[in-house]
């Protein structure tokens, strides 16, 4: 990823075709780029600008319900001094960057592990393990809590029965413990995916270079550590960012649970918060500060994210 | 690559935003139906009415309708129940200006719909000439600005259900009739360890209708604007008594009634009984094995303040803004909450609480309930506490974010604050939301 | 498996003969590092294998939770050990009702789904291909300004633009429809991204040029030589974006409020959402889960075979 990521030089300068072929050639990469450029303006780069827009204006009521005039203006900073000063708001990236700490580290290293287990010749039947740790990735996230949140349930799940057996009573939805449940479904829904990402990527690295180790008498720990480790750091680097992306956009595992669990509030998640400030506070102006603060916050750490890795790579 | 992008993202932002300024995209609800001309009636024209309402199986309803006015036909859509889905989904196709004719909307949310401008003033459409059918209370809760604003569609009077046998096992014969004794009683049960009830920390719509119990009066409506009081004596005596509760662990705060939990418990008997509204009949004859076992009792009440009882949800039929057909809207609306049969139809397929008319509760509440044990509970307990509310309490345009705020406060209960304490910093935050909408506020001066 | 360090037997045979006292077939396991450096001992392969299968429990318990919980009636649900069958079975019962619930509405936002994913997964390939190759095989003034906003828009949440998105359609009078979830579903950045790279390393401007000589017009080259070399990395952009539909629940939640026009996610929640006032629901919700995970289930099993392409040889590439 982080080589790609260098603008592409041309391997050879490009040929002085003839005249009549030039026009056509200098058209042609915008006639392929056109399609996908238009959809990407009218659903990435417009909402973006409206988005913007609309979290520098303010309309402003008068009246008891806004009967006797509702006037818009320019609002200056206003509406997102709102959202930071809103302290649910900023206790839901707080809690993002928390659940991301926690989180995206488990499960990279627990895909790391289970590729690296799978592909390791100790593994029987590796192709129903891969398609098991798979199977939950087609498990859409709101199905997914909606199956996890029968589980946690008490009176419902089963999970409390075997908890008796052995004397405890545990409490998936309580105010401390329900971030660490939802962080359980995510773990649960894209473990396996990353895995493939990773095991992909295991499945490339040269046989040669196994041939190699096992001639220096090389550890299967060691295997792992100086062939296989430092091999597979793109696809790692590539499943991390995603995971940090989708760390900020958690909201149905947080919406659906909120139904069972009165630890969850309508702001729990940036988007959640977002979501309830458009749709629930009809206040969309900020809102739109919230949606340009998130994509803010994911745009920094994956800079954060890309620069840090850049700089330890040799 | 990376200085690159940021610096090329970096311009594209700043193109962005010069759009946005240019582009002055309109915010959804600006603009005002009531002061657009009334909207004449179809006149014999077949026309079709969409009703969004989270009412179950409300369409057999409305084939009722549907069969005696062919042209003036109503279809049903499905949405989830207010806060939960309903509005959002409300909200957004009226600012997608593709709402429906009518809503069900909430009688504590109806003010919020008002500063959208999604609903019609039926006044301007002969709504007044319907108010005598009415519960004079929930008319009141629907007229705003001598404007009304939507048709009670059905309310919630509170009162008790609880399982005799429960209360027995401590030697209480019969429900408390006063919350001082329902303290009493509440620890008695504590030593079997059973929990009296709930208190909902995450649900402050519990605790509002509690307070309005007590003779609260959260907001009035004055010329000059809003005026706030949510730390009057009523308010805070209820708050501090449900303080005394969950620190003497007097009630359980790990769930609310009618959660999958409540059910479990319910039906063991280690929760032994629930205030709730009219409407939580039907909810507690779904514990499992509880046939039998539970009646009805009048709320406890305040010895010498307050009211016998309080409503608890309730919802109307309101015409949105989106509507092209008003009038027609208002006449069906007030047939289904008004006319016999339409009440009937309401309780027998949509099991609505509490109807609005002033003189029919419905066929079906007038006799004994087998679950109940034949106590015909509906007319010896709810219609008194039906007419024994309090007149004066009245919703407000951000009751959804003021409850929100409210639970927010009570959810730090857990780690110390008390209820009192946080009503008083949820005053002040309503305050804020009230002022950054551009309303006017202020608080009542004792 | 394509990797074998070394054969299972031969590391056994080897630590066989240098022990005379041993059985004459299979030695006992050892521990010395040497046999552990072959990773293929007994004992390696029972430790790896039963870590393997708890995990593999911990992926399937709720997926078999839930057909358990689907024969079951409602009250069942509450009465009996979650983890095992109900002596009544009532799964039939409970698939009827939940195919013909509101005259089979079920089946509508499955086919909803099927629509939006695969419509929109296909066509989405098909743009990321183009876009992707004019990127990589083509100089041209703009390419970096435009491939750096494109990779931009992978680095944004995709709910962040939905609010504003709905406002955007709100005024153009399509939230609310088809096209409201469509078409932010034709666009994937990422896509273009991966599709750019693979070009890039397995396409030469030669071919290109050869083509060109052969008097063959640019989008014929695309459309012939182009989309044929680029097809493993489109078989994996396909799945990503099918997928990526197939699971979102933000935007159609933002954008729809016709229930008849909702994807699975969103009806199956709509039911969910029922349940407090209608315990007969979660009979609904739990068959409706069911039948909505096994052909996902059959799907992701056949599908992972093809997971690799782009991936490997492209955007994680050194």
């Amino acid at each position: 990823m982080t080589a790609t990521l260098e603008p592409v030089r041309p391997r050879k300068p490009v040929t002085k075709p003839s005249t009549g072929r030039n026009k056509a050639t200098a058209r042609a990469p915008w006639m392929l780029l056109a399609p996908f450029l238009a959809l990407f303006i009218l659903t990435f780069v417009l909402p973006i600008i409206v988005a913007i827009g609309s979290s520098f204006t303010k309309v402003t009521r008068s009246g008891l319900f806004g009967e006797s005039g509702i006037s818009s203006g320019f609002a200056g900073f206003s509406n997102y001094v709102q959202a930071l000063e809103d302290g649910n708001f900023t206790a839901s990236i707080g809690r993002m960057l928390l659940f991301g700490a926690v989180q995206v580290p488990v499960m990279i290293v627990l895909c790391t592990a289970l590729a690296l287990m799978l592909e390791s010749a100790s593994a029987k039947w590796p192709s129903f393990f891969r398609a098991a740790y798979f199977l939950p990735y087609g498990v859409p996230g709101v199905i997914a809590t909606i199956l996890w949140s029968f589980l946690y349930i008490p009176g419902l799940s089963p999970l409390f029965d075997a908890a008796a057996l052995v004397g405890v009573t545990p409490d998936f939805l309580g105010p401390s413990t329900v971030l660490w449940s939802i962080a359980n479904i995510v773990l649960w829904s894209y473990t396996g995916y990353n895995m493939l990402i990773i095991v992909a990527q295991l499945k490339a690295i040269p046989a040669e270079l196994y041939e190699a180790a096992r001639v220096d008498g090389a550890s299967t720990w060691r295997v792992a550590r100086s062939i296989q480790l430092p091999l597979i750091r793109p696809a790692l680097l590539l499943t991390t960012i995603f995971s940090i992306i989708g760390t900020l956009q958690l909201f149905a595992e947080a919406q659906v649970l909120m139904t069972v669990s009165p630890a969850i509030d309508s702001q729990y998640t940036p988007n959640l918060s977002a979501y309830t400030t458009a749709f629930a506070y009809n206040d969309y102006n900020v809102a739109a500060a919230q949606a340009v603060l998130i994509a803010v916050v994911a745009f920094a750490l994956s800079f954060t994210f890309l620069k840090l890795t850049n700089r330890k790579s040799p | 690559m990376a200085v690159l992008t940021r610096r090329q993202v970096l311009g594209t932002g700043l193109g962005a935003l010069a759009g946005g300024m240019l582009a002055g995209c309109a915010t959804p609800g600006t603009v005002s139906v009531n002061t657009a001309p009334t909207i004449a009636p179809a006149g014999g024209e077949k026309i079709t009415l969409t009703y969004w309402a989270w009412l179950k199986d409300l369409q057999k309803v409305l084939d009722v309708w549907n069969a005696a006015n062919p042209n003036v036909q109503v279809e049903a859509a499905w949405i989830p129940g207010g806060n939960s889905g309903g509005y959002q989904k409300l909200y957004s196709a009226l600012a997608a200006g593709a709402g429906p004719d009518i809503g069900q909307i909430e009688l504590r949310s109806l003010p919020e719909f008002m500063l959208v401008n999604g609903v019609v003033d039926l006044s301007r459409y002969g709504a007044n000439d319907y108010a005598s059918r009415y519960d004079p209370t929930l008319w009141q809760q629907v007229s705003y600005m001598d404007g009304v604003y939507g048709i009670p569609q059905d309310s919630g009077p509170m009162a008790m259900f609880y399982q005799p046998e429960v209360f027995q096992t401590v030697g209480a014969t019969g429900a408390p009739a006063t919350w001082p004794q329902w303290a009493e009683l509440a620890a008695e049960l504590r030593r079997l360890d059973v929990y009296i009830d709930c208190f909902p920390l995450a649900d402050a719509s519990v605790f509002a209708a509690l307070a309005g119990q007590a003779g609260a009066r959260w907001f009035r409506a004055e010329e000059d604007g809003w005026v706030i009081n949510m730390t009057d004596d009523a308010t805070l005596m209820v708050a501090d008594f449900y303080d005394q509760a969950i620190d003497k662990d007097l009630v359980q705060i790990g769930y609310g009634a009618y959660t999958p939990a409540w059910f479990a418990a319910a039906s063991q008997g280690s929760i032994a009984s629930v205030v709730t509204a009219s409407w939580g009949d039907a909810l507690v004859e779904g514990v499992s094995g509880g046939a039998g076992k539970w009646r009805g009792a009048p709320m406890p009440v305040w010895e010498g303040s307050g009211f016998g009882s309080s409503y608890l949800g309730g919802s109307t039929a309101a015409v949105m803004s989106s509507s092209k057909h008003p009038r027609e809207a208002l006449e069906f609306a007030v047939w289904m909450t008004t006319s016999q049969e339409g009440i009937d139809a309401m309780i027998s397929n949509s099991g609505i609480g509490w109807s609005p008319a002033r003189d029919f509760i419905g066929t079906s509440r007038q006799g004994g309930s087998e679950f109940f044990s034949g106590q015909a509970y509906n007319r010896e307990i709810f219609v008194p506490a039906a007419k024994d509310q309090n007149p004066d309490w009245s919703w407000w345009p951000t009751t959804q974010q003021s409850f929100n705020i409210l639970s927010d406060g009570f959810r730090r209960k857990a780690s110390g604050t008390t209820l009192v304490e946080s009503i008083g910093e949820a005053e002040r935050q309503i305050m804020t939301v009230f002022e950054n909408k551009g309303l006017t506020i202020r608080k009542e001066q004792a | 498996m394509s990797i074998r360090t070394v054969p299972a037997a031969s590391a056994d045979d080897g630590a066989g003969t240098s022990e005379p006292a041993a059985p004459p077939r299979r030695p006992p396991e050892r521990s010395a590092p040497k046999d552990l450096s072959s990773g293929s001992t007994r004992a390696s392969k029972i430790i790896v294998t039963s870590i393997l299968a708890l995990v593999a429990i911990y992926f399937l318990v709720p997926v078999y939770w839930v057909v358990v919980a689907s024969t079951k009636s409602t009250e069942d649900l509450f009465g009996t050990n979650g983890f095992w069958f109900a002596p009544t079975f009532s799964l039939w019962e409970n698939l009827r009702s939940v195919l013909g619930y509101d005259g089979g509405v079920f089946v509508r936002w499955f086919v909803n789904s099927i629509l939006y994913a695969g419509v929109g997964g296909l066509i989405a390939t098909y743009f990321a291909a183009a876009g992707g190759y004019a990127l990589a095989m083509y100089e041209f003034r703009g390419r970096n300004l435009v491939f750096g906003t494109i990779l931009g828009g992978v680095l944004v949440p995709g709910t962040a633009t939905a609010l504003p998105l709905f406002l955007l359609f709100s005024q153009m009078g399509i939230a609310n429809t088809y096209w409201s979830v469509l078409l932010p579903s034709l666009v994937s950045p990422f896509g273009l991204f991966l599709c750019r790279i693979y070009a890039q390393e397995t396409m030469s401007r030669s071919l290109l040029e050869a083509a060109r000589i052969d008097g063959a017009s640019e989008l014929r080259i695309f459309h012939t030589i182009g989309l044929r070399l680029l097809t493993p990395a489109l078989v994996t952009v396909f799945l990503f974006q099918l997928v990526g539909i197939w699971n979102n629940y933000f935007l159609p939640l933002v954008m729809l409020s016709d229930t008849s026009l909702f994807p699975i996610t969103l009806g199956l929640n709509n039911w969910l959402s029922q349940v407090d006032r209608l315990p007969e629901f979660y009979e609904l919700t739990t068959g409706g889960v069911l039948l909505s995970v096994i052909p996902l289930a059959i799907a992701m099993i056949i599908l992972q075979r093809f997971w690799r392409g782009g991936l490997t040889e492209g955007s994680v590439k050194a």
